[in-house]
Formats: C-alpha cells, sequence, structure tokens
C-alpha cells in the first residue's frame, strides 16, 4: 500500500505558495498540511468497499468512496512560518491554518476564551494525530464530524482565504457545503482562522459522543457558547452540531428559544428538544438515526447546562 | 521528481535523494535498512511507527521524508546506550509489557517522550499518552506498569 506519484513542493512563503497554485485550474494541484487526511485519502484502497455495513442503513450510504484522482502535485505549507501560531490582536484571537492541534491543547488562550475549541481539540484523534493534523486541515476537510470544525461555527469563527488575487473572509458557518465539500476555489489557501474574544459572560462547551476515548470519530459532536446579560438572561449564543447532517448544522430554532430568558432547566430541557428536530441525522454503522436524535437532545441539554454552569463559575469569582 | 534531503537520524547525518512521494517510514526501513520502527496499518492507526521527529512523537507512516528534510530523527535503533538498554526498554523487558513486540519500539519511543515532557506522569496520563499506540496482545496493563517503572528508575537516577 504505496502512495501514488506525486510531485512536492514546499514553499517557504504564503506568496510563493499562492503562486503555485495561480494555475490550479483543474483541482491537479492540492495543499498537504499535516497530511493525516489527505496521505489516508489518496491512498490505492486495495479493498474498495471495507466498510461494515448494518440494518436499516440507507443503501449506498456505507460505501467507501473511491479515492480521487491523485493529485499531480502537492504543495506543503509546513515551512511557511507566517501560517503558525495562536495570537491575540486587539478584540480577535487569531490562530493559523498550520497551527497543530497539540497547540490548541497546550493554550491558555484557547483554553480560557474559546473553551469549546480547547475541548474539541483534546478530544480529537490521538496524540499522535494531534501532534500533526493541523485546524485548518481538519477544517478544510470539512468532515461533518470534524472535533474543531464544530466549536469553531459555534465560536463563530470567520476564516481568511488567500490567494494570489487577494484575500477574502468568509464564516466558517457558510464554508462547508457537504461531506468534504466547501466553497474554497482551487486557488485559495485558509491562512487564519478569527474569533471574536467572547464577552466575559460568555462561556462555551464542546461533547464528543464516541464509543472509545481516543481515535474514535464522533457519532455526534455539540459545541454550545452562550452569554448572558446582568440579571442573567440569555442575551446570544449558538448551537452547533456534527455527524447529523451532511455538514455542521446550527439549531437557529433551539437558540431563539432562549433569547431573552432566564436559563432554567426546563427552558433548556425545552430548547435541546427544538434542536433535536432540526438535526438531520442518518443511519450508519457509528449510529443508528433515532439513536443520534436522542443523543442530540440528551447533549445540548448537558452542554447548555454547562455553559450556564461555567458563567456562573467566572462571575462568581 | 526525487529530492535531496539532509537529516539526522539517531545521531548520524544523512543525504540520500528521495522520491515525493516516499514516506518517513519506508524511508527509514527501506533506505536506511533501520528494521526496529514498524509498519502496521500505513493510515495513522496503530503507532507502530512511532518515532521522534525534534523531539515529538509522530506517526512516520504519515509524514513524507521530504517533511523530514532538516529535522532530526531518533528512532528504536537509537534509544540504547550501546549494549546498556534505555531504562525505559529495561522496564518493559523486566515488566513483561512485550509478547509479539510488534507494537513495541513504537510504545517506547512514546513513552521516553512523554518522560521527558513530563517526568512524574499519572496513570491516566500514560494512558494519554498511549492511546495512539495499539497493542493488541498485552492489554496495555503490563506497558501502563512499565511506564510507571521506568519513571521510578530515572527518578532514582536523576
Ligand atoms: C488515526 C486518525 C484519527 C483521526 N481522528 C480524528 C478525530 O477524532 N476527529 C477529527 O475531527 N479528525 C480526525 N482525524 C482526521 C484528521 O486528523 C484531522 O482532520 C486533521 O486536523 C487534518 O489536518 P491535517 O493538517 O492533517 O490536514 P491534511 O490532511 O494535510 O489536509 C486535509 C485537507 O484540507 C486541505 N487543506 C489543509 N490545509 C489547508 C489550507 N490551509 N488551505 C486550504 N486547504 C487546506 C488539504 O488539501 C486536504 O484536502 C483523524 C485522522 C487519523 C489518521
Ligand atoms: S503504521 Fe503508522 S500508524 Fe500504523
Ligand atoms: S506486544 Fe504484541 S502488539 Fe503489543
Amino acid at each position: 500500500m504505496s502512495l501514488p506519484k506525486f510531485d512536492l513542493l514546499q514553499p517557504k512563503t504564503l506568496q510563493e505558495a499562492c503562486d503555485v497554485l495561480k494555475d490550479n485550474r483543474n483541482g491537479s494541484i492540492r495543499i498537504l498540511a499535516g497530511g493525516t487526511d489527505i496521505l489516508v485519502d489518496i491512498r490505492r484502497k486495495i479493498i474498495p468497499e471495507h466498510l461494515p455495513r448494518c440494518k436499516g442503513c440507507e443503501p449506498g450510504s456505507l460505501t467507501a468512496q473511491t479515492a480521487p484522482p491523485p493529485p499531480k502535485l502537492l504543495v506543503a505549507l509546513s515551512r511557511i512560518p507566517e501560517l503558525k501560531g495562536i495570537r491575540i490582536v486587539d478584540d480577535e484571537i487569531r490562530i493559523g491554518a498550520m497551527t497543530v492541534i497539540a497547540e490548541l491543547c497546550q493554550s491558555e488562550i484557547v483554553k480560557t476564551h474559546l473553551t469549546a475549541l480547547y475541548e474539541g481539540a483534546v478530544s480529537l484523534g490521538s496524540p499522535l494525530v494531534r501532534n500533526r493534523g493541523a485546524i485548518g486541515g481538519n477544517i478544510c476537510n470539512a468532515r461533518p464530524a470534524a472535533d474543531t470544525l464544530i466549536p469553531a461555527v459555534a465560536l463563530n469563527a470567520t476564516l481568511k482565504l488567500q490567494s494570489a488575487q487577494g484575500a477574502r473572509d468568509i464564516p466558517v458557518s457558510e464554508f462547508v457545503t457537504g461531506p468534504g465539500k466547501t466553497k474554497i476555489q482551487s486557488d485559495e489557501i485558509l491562512t487564519e482562522i478569527i474569533f471574536k474574544i467572547p464577552n466575559n459572560r460568555s462561556a462555551s462547551a464542546f461533547y464528543k459522543l464516541a464509543n472509545r476515548k481516543a481515535l474514535e470519530i464522533s457519532i455526534v459532536n455539540i459545541a454550545v457558547i452562550l452569554t448572558l446579560d446582568n440579571e442573567g438572561a440569555v442575551t446570544e449564543g449558538r448551537i452547533a452540531m456534527g455527524a447529523v447532517g451532511p455538514t455542521p448544522i446550527i439549531a437557529l430554532e433551539a437558540m431563539k428559544s432562549l433569547i431573552g430568558k432566564k436559563p432554567s432547566d426546563d427552558l433548556l430541557s425545552k430548547a435541546a428538544r427544538i434542536a433535536a428536530s432540526e438535526a438531520k441525522p442518518i443511519s450508519d454503522h457509528r449510529g443508528a438515526m433515532i439513536y443520534r436524535r436522542e443523543m442530540v437532545e440528551v447533549l445540548v441539554h448537558r452542554m447548555l447546562n454547562e455553559t450556564v454552569n461555567r458563567i456562573d463559575l467566572i462571575k462568581g469569582c | 521528481m526525487k529530492k535531496i534531503i539532509k537529516l539526522k537520524v539517531n545521531g548520524i547525518e544523512y543525504e540520500l535523494a528521495v522520491e515525493p512521494n516516499r514516506t518517513l517510514v519506508d524511508f527509514i526501513r527501506k533506505d536506511l535498512g533501520l528494521t526496529g520502527t514498524k509498519k502496521g496499518c500505513s493510515i495513522g492507526d496503530c503507532g507502530a511507527c512511532t518515532v521522534l521527529m525534534d523531539g515529538t512523537p509522530v506517526f512516520s507512516c504519515l509524514v513524507l521524508a521530504m517533511e523530514a528534510d532538516g529535522c532530526g530523527i531518533r528512532t528504536i535503533e537509537g534509544v540504547a546506550d550501546g549494549n546498556k538498554l534505555h531504562p525505559v526498554q529495561e522496564a518493559f523487558v523486566s515488566e513483561g509489557a512485550i509478547q509479539c513486540g510488534f507494537c513495541t519500539p513504537g510504545m517506547v519511543m512514546t513513552s521516553i517522550a512523554l518522560l521527558k515532557d513530563n517526568p512524574h506522569p499519572s496513570e491516566s496520563e500514560i494512558r494519554r499518552a498511549i492511546s495512539g499506540n495499539l497493542c493488541r496482545c498485552t492489554g496495555y496493563q503490563k506497558i501502563v506498569e512499565a511506564v510507571k517503572k521506568a519513571e521510578e528508575e530515572l527518578r532514582v537516577k536523576s
């Protein structure tokens, strides 16, 4: 099982990388970040259909995708220093796309201000995956269960995309259009993931439901952020749900039901029920549709409670 | 197109031409003949191919050799001091943490990196650190005990 043939470029500046991608009209040039997704995906599969099947699965939903034609050229971003690191600039936290997941796990900035992202990073893969995989790779790979993508959606991150033509910003909530599909153009590079620092009456939380503690893809994952006013009523927030639809799903109606109200347990459990009705899960070998929907309700409720408790804790000190 | 890469493996400088699709594990095993590093799955799941890249444990099956250009690599062959085993290796032997041995090189590399980073890990920290290294034989208990034993040894030494 060796890798298909391709060429590799290792530019040292963003400009150089953009210049290489300029001619990438047919998509035969691909970006290499940590390689933990792409170097698996471009491999020739010996057995094309190797995933288990279970009763009640939608026909065709479980067939392993045949690998797309291998790229002619990979452009590695690992040697571009400006794409790495976590910085606070004014009221924003800016995370370079090539920042590895392990760095998010060690960052006090991320842990304090972007707790849901921290919790997503800590639960991603295994230490070996976290040491190589980058946040930009996780987001651009656009799996509906991706463990930093879902928190980024809840935390309303903005993505900075750069090409030789210039830069543009896009909200991460609009970025993903389907499993593995995004609005990025073939000549663009994701350079930064930008978060507004949540105000000090906000808190966020993330939960990954999986069969094991490591090396697992989420059955369902949920990220929540809430902001309360001085009276303790909800002023804003977001509920992002992963692995229950082709893209990350934002539970808009559930959130609406909370705005302006004080978060009683009854209110939160009603919101969780609404969130479950907004999810669009399918059945696959990781979990049945009905189980996933139940779990959305349980976990959204749990995460709403958790965020409220965290805000209380901040207020307490 | 082949390109020449220059890197240090276990302290020895190598300069070799490699293909872009050469993975670090194949470079180590086939080009350098260092077959201590194992290849189990080739897709990041098993950790048998773990080596230290500038001190950090990585799965060498998902790293391209060209990406390791300029780096310092440590493999299981660079762990013992001549004929004297590393305390982590000693502990794996004395605690019976090795059965078939296929996971052992990776486990040892991961454990060495853990103890360097965190000289006194708790049991749950040990279990979390080795959670990317699969062992199909031991049930992990003996491996965890070996890491604890090595920790004690290293503490006495320092
Ligand atoms: C054993 C194993 C376990 C895993 N477990 C999990 C898990 O629990 N949760 C989870 O979410 N993921 C998991 N993954 C998937 C993967 O590790 C993550 O998605 C990781 O963050 C991908 O990052 P990368 O840097 O390796 O991306 P790469 O594989 O290098 O790239 C991924 C894709 O994004 C594109 N890309 C990367 N960076 C950019 C950029 N800056 N601009 C434009 N396009 C870009 C690439 O072209 C490619 O298509 C696992 C993978 C493995 C091998
Ligand atoms: S061979 Fe590299 S992780 Fe299995
Ligand atoms: S000893 Fe056999 S796999 Fe670990």
